[in-house]
């Protein structure tokens, strides 16, 4: 796990760089507040998913995200030339992956009524056995679970398990990244550094030197 | 639930399972075995909303400490903030 974030972090770092940057030039000062937030969460949410590769969930994300009418001008600015190619392979879901909705659960929960559900629990009622309310708030739960991880309603049982664990590691690890950009931010602003030309040369080469993997060559800083 | 046993064995699930409990804040207190499959999912639902909120507030403070900042300062942080981690 510790091994995965170590990873995460420079390709994270670095897709979010090029998000600011590309969010930078397109919009016109002044721009507000929640603009600016806008593009700074839209780009730490592409940088995780892009940092993390090609898992169900990235792909759900991505695709999500890039189907949004505002967010292209970003998206074609991270991928470049290969947009086209890159949205294809990120596509999702596939026509017939279309999402059935679950009337069985529906029906089962309007069966398990409050009245009925006390009934079970005190013994007396034959007709809900308590396994059947158990299933029931695990069928409930799953949905909720489903809807929160980018992709869950494609998936069941152990792959919606494992896209959740990853999903969890993947946010866990963004969330830290952002704070500890956070805390530099706050150092830097509060002692207001001269920064040296040389600095952000060497800010330059570290970047380049993250991460060679083939997808994120066209990544690089041209 | 899942019925691609021959992919899929239970000790597979079993350990998702048991990592998943071991990334939730709560559980760390209890032994492993106490929690029930719906504890475990509204648990997990919890943990992923917070974090998502999380993210949504880092965003909200991060937008305002670089109101000002060009490229060159949000660089040379970002570049810290991995060096320090």
């Amino acid at each position: 796990m510790h091994a995965t974030k170590e990873f995460n972090k420079k390709g994270f770092f670095k897709q979010f760089l090029l998000g600011l940057r590309i969010s930078k030039s397109f919009t016109t000062n002044p721009i507000s507040i929640e603009q600016r937030k806008n593009s700074i969460k839209l780009s730490s949410d592409l940088a995780m998913a892009f940092a993390r590769g090609r898992t169900h969930w990235t792909r759900a994300l991505i695709s999500k995200l890039g189907g949004k009418e505002e967010n292209t001008t970003m998206l074609k600015g991270i991928m470049g030339r290969r947009y086209g190619i890159l949205m294809a392979i990120y596509s999702y879901p596939l026509p017939h992956q279309k999402v059935q909705r679950g009337k069985k659960i529906v029906r089962s929960y309007r069966f398990c009524s409050g009245a009925n559900k006390r009934r079970a629990l005190k013994g007396s009622c034959n007709r809900v056995s308590p396994s059947i309310v158990a299933r029931n708030l695990v069928n409930r739960r799953t949905k909720v679970l489903k809807r929160l991880v980018p992709g869950g309603e494609l998936l069941n049982g152990s792959s919606l398990l494992s896209e959740t664990l990853d999903y969890v590691i993947s946010l866990k690890a963004q969330v830290d990244m952002m704070k500890s950009l956070w805390k530099a931010t706050q150092i830097s602003s509060s002692r207001n550094v001269e920064l040296d030309p040389s600095a952000s040369c060497q800010g330059r080469k570290l970047l380049m030197l993250a991460n060679s993997k083939d997808e994120f060559q066209l990544f690089k800083k041209s | 639930m899942s019925s691609r046993r021959s992919r899929i064995s239970d000790d597979e699930i079993n350990e998702l399972i048991s990592k998943l409990q071991s990334l939730l804040p709560e559980s760390r207190r209890r032994g492993s075995n106490r929690a029930s499959a719906t504890k475990l999912l509204k648990e997990t639902c919890t943990y992923i909303k917070s974090l998502q909120q999380e993210v949504d507030d880092l965003s909200d403070r991060l937008s305002d400490l670089m109101a000002g900042m060009d490229d060159n300062s949000v660089q040379a942080d970002i570049i810290r903030s991995l060096l320090s981690s």
